[in-house]
């Protein structure tokens, strides 16, 4: 059995700039709690709790977001990802339980699993349902990566998801990692996507090939970057692959409710999508790069692949206006 | 006693003890008497013998015979280790720098002394000093001089992003204390309530600079007062932490938003030039330290004539 996670309305909230509104969350749940998915992801892109200056500051904060996903909701659970140095467990961890949030996902920097331990541990101990996240997953080797994640699950996580937050894997890279985590750590192995390479929906299906049992997209594959692995287009490879899935009407009404409200939003691979994906930087940075490119009249790709080169990671936002300051001056 | 030197003891042998140390065996203003740790093995007690008078491994307890040649102490331990600590300092009618996360002491941030009305050194000789944390220490001049400047502050925001090998366990395991604690410190400064503290950790090799952004939110601003006094407090801020630098001026960064960054270079005493982070709250103690025995040593003075 595959769990479909739907990160629409959290990776979505990215490509829109974080204007979500509790409106169109009830509306897209009602739909989605007929649809046979999983689980539906709310919140701010980089999670619960990070609505700021730095990342982007949401129109709609996560408690009301929350509350109308929950109204909507009851077959099918309700899920945030939060960050640890972003999210606190007292003002951000505590009152989503109180929303009555089902899957808690906490997600690190994949070589930073340390921060999440005293997080993880709180949720598990208050009988939470828990997954640890690896953001940024490719950067790290394959050994380090399976000591993450076994970190990650000593601390109390039932699952551990590997994201492509830069959209950097080809399918073989996938095969790899997640056959080690399935051979390696005692808990389900869930793998999230990015289309950065135009290979999000192929990545998806290498990682169920490979076990991995909780599979994120979203609808019209809104998300940062070059956006998610299509939901839909999931489900329909699925069915072909095995002759059983959901039935697909549900989740085309979903991509169909997507694509009329926000066509303006919509992800594609681009150039630059493709850029950033193979220089392994992470994609939430593309508003933030097109805007300071333009302001200190340098190239996207030029900014890019620096911000490759001083290996930035999520949060470190502030940093795209020194980095393209320094680039105009050369 | 033969000199005037501040003459202190540094209680933790880690990582932070150890610098410290280091820092102020070279600073003439100071001599240290004693640095104390729980294990004889522990490498930072081993790399001082001979130039430290006293290597204590039995904790505060073994200060007992040298606290009428002490002026005061540094807590380099831990938050739950604090509280002990300070009790012992009061009954000897000692001061104390507070380097641990754990909010007992007066936050204090040795630039802002006597331009924030609640950053003051304290006029009895018995006190306790919090450094707060990095994310503080590298932020409160920026937060000050912006909203000096401004009218109608409605946010703060501090983001920090350090090298991951600068991060030890105590940072990692308390990183929502870190977060609690910066932000205290903006309300504290500001009146503002709606702040928020944000950490970031960096495993580039070679490791990244700490660096630290602030925004903030207002009905409006004086750009031009906010750059003089910025560039001000930095250079003020330099005279203690070589290694502060502000890479990006004060600018307007959406509407009613000014922003601006500092980057943090470490002095590298005994930890690496990478963490920043630490040295700047080092340098904070050291300075503060200073500070105070000057203007309680002057206040005696007068007394005395």
């Amino acid at each position: 059995m595959i769990s479909f996670y739907d990160v629409t309305l959290r990776d979505g909230n990215h490509a829109l700039r974080h204007s979500l509104a509790p409106d169109f969350v009830r509306e897209y749940c009602q739909i989605a709690e007929q649809s046979g998915v999983w689980a539906v992801e709310v919140g701010h892109g980089n999670g619960i709790g990070a609505s700021s200056f730095l990342v982007g500051k949401a129109k709609s904060d996560d408690n009301s977001l929350l509350a109308a996903a929950r109204e909507s909701l009851s077959k099918v659970k309700l899920a945030i990802h939060a960050i640890p140095g972003f999210a606190t467990i007292k003002r951000d961890l505590i009152p989503a339980i109180k929303s009555g949030v089902d899957i808690f996902r906490i997600g690190t920097h994949v070589t930073e699993v340390t921060t999440a331990q005293k997080h993880v541990e709180f949720l598990s101990a208050q009988n939470q349902t828990v997954h640890g996240v690896l953001m940024m997953s490719h950067a790290i080797d394959l050994k380090g990566l399976v000591s993450q994640a076994k970190l990650m699950a000593s601390y109390g996580a039932s699952a551990v998801v590997l994201m492509d937050s830069a959209g950097n894997y080809v399918p073989k890279d996938v095969v790899a990692r997640v056959a080690a985590l399935k051979q390696e750590i005692g808990v389900e192995v869930g793998f999230h996507a990015h289309n950065n390479l135009g290979v999000g929906v192929s990545n998806a299906i290498s990682a169920i090939e490979n076990d991995a049992t909780i599979i994120d997209g979203s609808s019209m594959g809104l998300g940062a970057g070059a956006g998610n692995a299509p939901l839909e287009s999931i489900i329909v490879n699925y069915r072909r692959m095995t002759g059983s899935a959901p039935p697909l009407d549900k989740f085309l009404e979903m991509s169909h409710l997507v694509e009329m409200k926000y066509p303006e939003f919509l992800p594609r691979t681009t150039s630059s999508s493709i850029q950033s994906g193979d220089a392994g930087v992470f994609s939430g940075f593309a508003p933030q790069v097109r805007q300071l490119a333009a302001e200190f009249g340098v190239s996207q790709e030029d900014l890019w692949q620096e911000l490759g080169k001083r290996r930035l990671v999520a949060g470190q936002e502030s940093m795209i206006r020194e980095i393209a300051q320094d680039l105009m001056n050369l | 006693m033969s000199n005037d030197k501040i003459k202190v003891a540094v209680i933790g042998t880690g990582n932070i003890g150890t610098d410290l140390c280091e820092r102020l065996l070279k600073d003439t203003k100071f001599e240290v008497l004693a640095f104390v740790g729980r294990r004889s093995t522990s490498s930072g007690l081993m790399r001082m013998n001979g130039r430290v008078p006293y290597l204590f491994d039995y904790g505060i307890d073994s200060l007992e015979p040298l606290w009428a040649q002490l002026d005061g102490v540094f807590d380099a331990t831990s938050a739950s280790a604090h509280a002990e600590h300070w009790a012992i300092v009061q009954k000897h009618k000692r001061w104390i720098i507070d380097l641990t996360p754990s909010r007992i002491g007066k936050q204090l941030v040795p630039v802002l002394i006597d331009k924030s009305s609640l950053m003051k050194i304290s006029t009895e000789n018995v006190a306790n000093y919090s450094m707060i944390t990095c994310g503080g220490q590298s932020s409160a001049a920026l937060i000050y001089a912006i909203t000096k400047h401004a009218k109608l502050v409605e946010e703060v925001e501090i983001s920090s992003s350090i090298a991951s090998l600068s991060a030890g366990p105590a940072t990692r395991n308390n990183i929502d204390e870190y977060i609690d604690s910066t932000e205290n410190m903006a309300t504290l400064l500001t009146g503002c309530s709606a702040v928020k503290s944000i950490l970031v950790l960096n495993p580039a090799e070679p490791p990244v600079m700490m660096r630290t952004t602030v925004h903030v939110r207002a009905a409006n601003f004086d750009l031009v007062q906010i750059l003089k006094e910025t560039r001000n407090l930095v250079a003020k801020v330099k005279s203690y932490v070589p290694g502060y630098d502000l890479v990006v001026e004060p600018h307007v960064a959406g509407s009613g938003q000014i922003s601006a960054t500092v980057k943090v270079l470490g002095s590298g005493y005994y930890l690496p030039e990478y963490s920043g982070n630490l040295d700047i709250i080092n340098a904070a103690a050291v300075e503060t330290a200073t500070q105070h025995v000057q203007a309680n040593r002057l206040k005696d003075a007068r007394i005395k004539s």
